[in-house]
């Protein structure tokens, strides 16, 4: 069963690596910020614990799937070369034989 | 942070160090502030005894760090051996969202007051006064007086033990 997970593809480019670094970095600071002060004010901590686990949950969602926005710039592959001597392993070299003499 | 774990693993950590700042932040903001109150306590009946207490002020020690109060009640006096002997009569724990106006007649005390040494018999002052723990959601446990007590001097015989 976990084939079906594996094959799921979930990466992602750099840039796209990049973007949703700064947008989960950034959700939950302001978060962390917004539940700080209501805390504060209505002077129960509990209440910044659940902000900042509306804000973990929240960047859960924008961040883990890799969303079509973090694919946008793909990396740019060499295209596949035909020369055949660097493709073969060492092992499969087999010393020459002059069959036709 | 190419698969889900790695950056499940990355939000996880980073949210972890955010919540262990956020919880220093409410020690800070809370850790400098005067919890003492005034307090009136009142005796009528001192073998066996028989108090009252009244506090109105304990809201105000109520804080978004403050979990819940621990109160006592304390007899305090001195004898020829020691400087200071202290003895615990009564306790409360007050929890958040509890009523915290004290206004408490005749309240009998939950330990027997036991004289330790000798000390207690014919001593002229004996003073009664209320402390309380706070305990906090994050940092230290301060013990606080209360700034207001009452002393009263002690008979000279022991009362026996009775059945309550």
């Amino acid at each position: 069963m976990l084939d079906v997970f594996r094959s799921i593809p979930t990466q992602m480019d750099y840039k796209g690596q990049k973007l949703a670094e700064q947008i989960f970095q950034g959700i939950i600071l302001v978060s962390a910020v917004i539940g700080f002060i209501y805390g504060y004010v209505t002077e129960q901590f509990g209440w910044t614990v659940y902000i900042v686990m509306a804000g973990f949950a929240l960047s859960c969602l924008l961040t883990l799937p890799p969303w079509p926005m973090y694919r946008r710039n793909p990396l740019k592959w060499l295209p596949v070369q035909e020369s055949g001597t660097e493709d073969k392993k060492p092992a499969d070299r087999k010393p020459k034989r002059h069959s036709k003499s | 942070m190419n698969t889900v774990l790695s950056r499940a693993n990355s939000l996880f950590a980073f949210s972890l160090s955010v919540m262990a700042a956020l919880t220093f932040g409410c020690f800070i903001t809370t850790a400098f502030k005067e919890r003492s109150v005034p307090v009136s306590i009142a005796v009528s009946r001192v073998t066996l005894i028989t108090f009252s207490l009244m506090c109105i002020h304990l809201q105000s020690i109520f804080d978004w760090n403050v979990k819940q109060l621990f109160l006592y009640l304390s007899a305090e006096y001195s004898t020829k051996n020691n400087a200071l002997n202290q003895v615990v009569l009564w306790d409360k724990i007050i929890l958040r969202g509890d009523n915290p106006r004290l206004f408490l007649k005749d309240m009998k005390s939950k330990y027997f007051f036991f004289d330790d040494g000798n000390g207690l018999k014919g001593n002229r002052n004996v003073t009664l006064t209320l402390s309380w723990n706070v305990v906090p959601n994050a940092g230290l446990l301060p013990l606080v007086t209360g700034s207001g007590h009452m002393s009263v001097p002690f008979p000279d015989t022991y009362e026996t033990t009775k059945s309550y």
